[in-house]
């Protein structure tokens, strides 16, 4: 069940005291307008009934400073609108990130960086375009329209009640055909992501399709999404377009009938040439905004398509529901793991991913997860973290189900280092706290020193301030290894960290490792035997299954067990 | 010509019927308001008096009135399905160039791209945009200047003294429009880059989803979100505000020009020689009147903007390319097919020797990068090279496949030197496995062949050679199971796997491999590399290996390893004349050795 677009909305409310400005500035600039005409009215009327000169040019000359006080105002609204719906979008965006950030794995595994920009960025510019258009053309619209339609009651009651009937049809008419066009207007938003979530994948893996020879073959994909996305505009525009036109035919219609109702009563006598002029005037007054909002019609539908994609992604329920009764990790010490009967499987997906996964960790010990690629060791390793919660059977550190513990806790308390780094274009300082403030520069210091980035630091001209750049895989995981000693977790989880480490420099780190995993649990997955020579026990995972699990010395000393014939292969010492 | 504007012609001539026919269609939009304001002439010259007094033919004006405007909505639905086409096309075309030239041009691609990829998407959307809708405002324009020209006609026939007047604003409104040219390009530049940081941003933190989350970071990256929002926004507002301050000066010139109709008609009406029709006429005219310079005010905003874009995309293009080729009529394939991409044709330069001469990139003032490189890789052989992190290895790699320009230095194929690198060192010569593979959201048959055109026999030697086989047994539709992104979640191991397999697919004569073996057990990395062997005797696999590896079983088949040690080259030879004569190598292997040795019981 999506968010309705009246959830999305509230995220743009602006304070009390930016809403009385705008609403000022808003009265103003409609205001204004609509005194202008009575001025012109006075003028054509004095004007035929012979007045003098100087009084006439007084009336031009107060139509004028009228007429432009009234742009001033509408400036002044414009200001202040964009300056409310830039903040009112700013706490959207938050608001979508927040939550996005919030979702599992496996959200994020189907859902590429360049997708969820353009669904965090794109379709919210969308809507702060729409919010400031709303607010300038379809409130101050409406409020003129009001305006007008109450002049024209004051100067006859029967003009004014059928300018008001008109106004309502019309209004009516575009509200209905404005759902129409809202589905065509989603696809056609649908196919412009898939076509820049395409371009990304293929920017991002530029080099691999250069010296694959793929480029041209690439091209010759993005034509396709090209014209799928011109088949979807095309569609959208024919639909927007004759919403467009009918829409200002049907105004001119409007015109027409007012000015044909003032032609008939003129000639009864009861109205001036110059209330004609007037109720002209209050017609094109009323058709400039009309026609803007028409005009910004397909910036509606693409603001509509974009409020429910918005309302989308908030409907997206976080699959690990927060603890109703949050108790915190034990906050000092090694923390026991114990993973009892943990199956799993992708929400979307039957197939099983974990079935009957049962060890046991007691704290301070460290436990090597062995077996294929793609047996589920990593799976294993998220479910430790609490990227996911179990299917079956539960997840169990320092003697607490995860899904009872305070998540702020689980985080502090537990760290990982993967394979794949993520670094920020940030500088060196916010790359190891992960934007955190943290003033303590000798500790960073300290640390870069322990895993060997000592002398790299000194080479950076700004030291820890300086901006991120090239740097190596390497370099990248021994910074990833920084990360991991400035918090102080009770577990750690090493994904297969050390595998891009050159020997020379893994041994540089290596002691700092043991110094991390010393008092604390440890769970590592390498695809080195050697890298696991410290842990205490070895699980060997085959297709989501355990299926040898016991003390590493035991395993290796027994020449019959699974994890002593990978040795022998591995040809490494026991 | 200035490079914007060259692109500018370029996308009206590459489809200039289109462009033509579209704008025709256009004009009567522009032009069919003048009939408007005369039938409003003629009412209001009926209700005020100056005609006789007949009802039914200010309401036959009335109708018409309708009319006119039923005919205006007609062209204007015609006119604008008409126009999507050219719309779509000049922006495919713009962004298939540029893509193109990153994909396919020569030169390395690598330095032309911005810092994310998230950024990269910004380009392609946005200054894209920026750039067809200056050349689509050039439509309005003929269709306002046309409507100008008659309209002032037809005043001036009425009264030539106030349209004289009448020109004065409108000219002001131009100047006003030129002046403030210089402010808004600033402050839209401006605008522009904080909204590509805010995007580069979101990209990372949806990038490194997975270290914010296992770090609990969360609130600090948004507070990195909020600072780049609040920066954003501020820019923004600015933006917004000059292009608005332009907005209300046309505005208030539609009303200073009604002012001024009414001041000088003064004397007139009360003569009776500027009748209310009349009136109604010119109030009628001005407001459309004034779409010539808010046109040519909309043009003049975005000729800056779209200047920014021409140079932000033209800095996409190779160095030997230009906003000529960002804009060249390459096709533009809405209804058919593009046609496939047609089999490199044979060659006879089969490989014997390659070579690099004094290779050397420096990748920045840090002075890290290769250093005067010399490098032989002969037909037949195993190459390995190995040293510490950061000691150029990938870099190496990279500057000899020409994905990265070489500052000095040169690369020989067969003894002669290779031109452009990044075009000719290609399958079917050369192939690559990278450090960090990427795979599309695409079928993994389409990932593997990537347009290639091979049968499904070739591509299941290839996963076999990958030692791939048995991942492709457990995938749920084979061959055409959905990867990537988007799709089925490969594992590391895999992922390197399928990057070797769409390599070995391609059949080069020059297999190179960036540490392929880092995600790989022991098993299926003997595995692989018995393989690939194996293949290489019976002629079925690519005869010649570059792999950059620092392990036991890599190094003990090289028949020559390469050491790098801070980007030079410090020793070179089989391994055990190295371990004899080149004290880094014995470092490396000794740490090697301990690490792999390491284990007891």
């Amino acid at each position: 069940m999506a968010a309705s677009a009246g959830d999305v909305l509230r995220h743009l409310r602006p304070g009390p005291r930016s809403a009385a400005a705008l609403t000022a500035a808003v009265v103003a600039a409609t205001a204004l307008p609509l005194a202008a005409p009575q001025l012109t009215r006075g003028f054509v009327d004095d004007a035929i009934g012979g007045a003098s000169t100087r009084h006439l040019t007084l009336l031009a000359l107060g139509y004028l400073a009228l007429a432009v006080a009234g742009q001033v105002a509408r400036l002044l609204t414009a200001w202040l609108a964009s300056r409310l719906a830039w903040d009112g979008t700013n706490r959207l965006r938050e608001r979508l990130a927040e939550h996005a950030l919030g979702l599992d794995m496996a959200f994020h595994g189907r859902h590429t960086p360049g997708e969820m920009i353009e669904r965090v960025d794109g379709d919210v510019v969308a809507v702060a375009d729409f919010v400031v258009a709303f607010l300038m053309d379809v409130v101050a619209g409406l409020l003129l329209l009001a305006g007008v339609i109450v002049m024209v009651l004051t100067i006859d009651v029967r003009l004014g009640a059928v300018l008001l009937v008109y106004c309502l049809l019309i209004g009516y008419g575009m509200a209905r055909a404005q759902r129409l066009a809202v589905p065509s207007a989603a696809r056609s938003r649908a196919a412009g992501a898939a076509l820049f979530g395409n371009l990304e994948e293929r920017l991002a893996g530029a080099e691999d399709l250069r010296a694959n020879g793929a480029g041209e073959h690439a091209v010759n994909r993005f034509h396709q999404a090209s014209a799928a996305l011109f088949h979807a505009e095309n569609r959208d525009a024919r639909i927007g377009t004759t919403l467009l036109a009918g829409t200002s035919v049907a105004f001119a219609a409007g015109t027409a009938i007012v000015l044909g109702l003032a032609a008939w009563t003129r000639q009864s006598g009861t109205l001036t040439v110059g209330t004609a002029v007037l109720l002209f005037q209050y017609t094109l007054m009323v058709r400039a905004p009309f026609e803007r909002l028409i005009d910004q019609l397909r910036q509606y539908q693409t603001a509509l398509a974009g409020l429910t994609r918005i309302g989308e992604l908030l409907a997206e329920r976080r699959t690990l529901p927060p603890p109703a009764d949050p108790r915190p990790l034990p906050p000092k010490g090694p923390l026991s793991l114990e993973l009892d009967g943990v199956g799993f499987a992708y929400a979307d997906d039957v197939t099983r991913v974990l079935s009957d996964v049962t060890i046991t960790l007691a704290p301070g010990e460290t436990l090597g997860l062995v077996g294929r690629t793609g047996s589920g060791k990593t799976t294993i390793a998220r479910m430790v973290l609490r990227l996911y919660d179990p299917t079956e059977g539960a997840v169990r550190i320092g003697g607490l189900d995860l899904r009872d513990a305070d998540p702020a806790s689980v985080r502090a308390r537990t760290c990982v280092v993967t394979q794949d780094v993520q670094l920020f274009a940030a500088s060196v300082r916010d790359n190891l706290t992960l934007f955190r403030p943290l003033d303590d520069d000798h500790r960073l210091r300290a640390v870069l020193a322990d895993v060997g980035l000592g002398e790299w630091l000194a080479t950076l001209p700004d030291g820890l301030d300086t901006e991120l750049r090239g740097v190596s895989a390497g370099e990248a995981q021994l910074l990833a290894f920084a990360r991991a000693f400035l918090t102080d977790p009770g577990l750690v989880v090493l994904d297969e960290a050390s595998s891009r480490l050159d020997p020379a420099t893994e041994r540089r780190i290596e002691q700092s490792v043991d110094r991390l995993l010393k008092d604390r649990t440890g769970v590592l997955i390498a695809h080195r035997l050697s890298s696991l020579s410290r842990v205490d026990k070895i699980a060997v995972v085959d297709g989501g299954r355990i299926v040898e699990y016991g003390y590493r010395h035991e395993l290796a000393a027994d020449p019959d067990s699974r994890f002593s014939r990978m040795l022998d292969m591995g040809q490494v010492r026991r | 010509m200035k490079p914007v504007m060259l692109v500018a012609t370029r996308l009206a001539r590459f489809d200039l019927r289109r462009y033509l026919v579209g704008a025709l269609l256009w004009m009567p939009v522009s032009v069919i308001p003048l009939a408007g304001g005369l039938v409003l002439q003629q009412l209001f010259d009926h209700i005020g008096g100056h005609r006789p007094a007949a009802l039914e033919q200010a309401l036959w004006l009335c109708a018409a009135f309708v009319g006119v405007e039923v005919v205006r909505g007609v062209v204007i639905v015609v006119a604008w399905t008409y126009g999507v086409y050219w719309w779509a096309a000049a922006a495919t075309l713009l962004r298939s160039n540029a893509l193109r030239s990153i994909l396919t041009a020569r030169g390395a691609a690598a330095t032309r791209l911005p810092h994310s990829s998230g950024e990269s998407v910004a380009r392609f959307r946005d200054d894209v945009s920026d750039v067809v809708e200056f050349v689509d405002e050039s439509v309005a324009l003929a269709g306002a200047a046309l409507f100008g020209g008659a309209a002032l006609a037809i005043m001036a026939s009425i009264d030539p003294v106030i349209t004289l007047v009448l020109a004065l604003p409108m000219v002001a409104i131009g100047v006003l429009s030129r002046l403030m040219n210089a402010v808004i390009r600033r402050l839209h530049r401006r605008a522009r880059e904080l909204g590509a940081a805010v995007t580069a941003v979101l990209g990372e933190t949806f990038g490194g989803v997975l270290t914010i989350k296992t770090a609990g970071a969360e609130e600090a990256v948004m507070r990195r979100l909020r600072e780049h929002n609040g920066r954003r926004r501020n820019a923004a507002v600015k933006d917004r505000l000059a292009t608005d301050l332009l907005g209300t000066a046309t505005g208030a010139t539609v009303e200073i020009s009604v002012g001024l109709v009414l001041l000088l008609s003064a004397t007139a009406m009360r003569r009776g020689d500027f009748t209310v029709g009349d009136l109604a006429l010119f109030t009628s005219y001005v407001g459309w009147l004034t779409a010539l310079p808010r046109t040519i005010g909309v043009i003049l905003y975005r000729l800056p903007q779209a200047e920014v874009s021409t140079e932000r995309l033209t800095r996409l293009m190779a160095p030997h390319e230009d906003a000529g080729d960002l804009s060249r009529n390459t096709g533009v394939w809405f209804h058919r097919q593009r046609p496939a991409v047609p089999p490199p044709p044979d060659r006879d330069d089969a490989l014997e020797v390659v070579e690099a001469r004094g290779l050397t990139v420096r990748h920045d003032a840090s002075g890290r990068g290769v250093h005067e490189v010399d490098l032989r890789v002969r037909r037949g052989s195993f190459t390995v090279i190995t040293g510490a992190v950061g000691a150029g290895k990938t870099t190496l790699v990279r500057a000899l496949l020409g994905l990265l320009p070489a500052d000095e230095g040169a690369i020989l194929w067969n003894g002669v030197r290779v031109d452009d690198p990044g075009t000719f060192m290609v399958p079917g010569r050369v192939a690559y496995a990278s450090q960090v593979p990427r795979l599309f959201s695409e079928s993994l048959r389409e990932n593997l062949l990537l347009g290639r055109r091979a049968g499904d026999d070739e591509i299941e030697r290839a996963l076999l050679l990958a030692a791939f086989e048995d991942d492709l047994a457990a995938m749920p539709e084979g061959m055409d199971t959905v990867v990537g992104p988007r799709g089925v979640r490969l594992s590391g191991g895999q992922l390197q796997r399928a990057t070797a397999a769409r390599a070995l697919v391609r059949r080069p004569d020059l297999l190179v491999v960036d540490d392929l073996s880092s995600a790989l057990d022991v098993e299926t990395e003997r595995l692989l590399w018995d393989r690939i062997a194996h293949a290489a005797r019976e002629g079925s696999g690519p005869e010649t290996l570059l792999v950059v590896s620092h392990r036991k079983a890599a190094l003990e088949r090289a028949d020559q390893v390469v050491v790098l040690d801070r980007g030079r080259v410090v020793g070179r030879g089989p391994l055990d004349e190295l371990l004899d004569g080149c004290a880094e190598m014995r470092r490396l292997w000794s740490e090697e050795l301990v690490t792999e040795a390491e284990e007891s019981s």
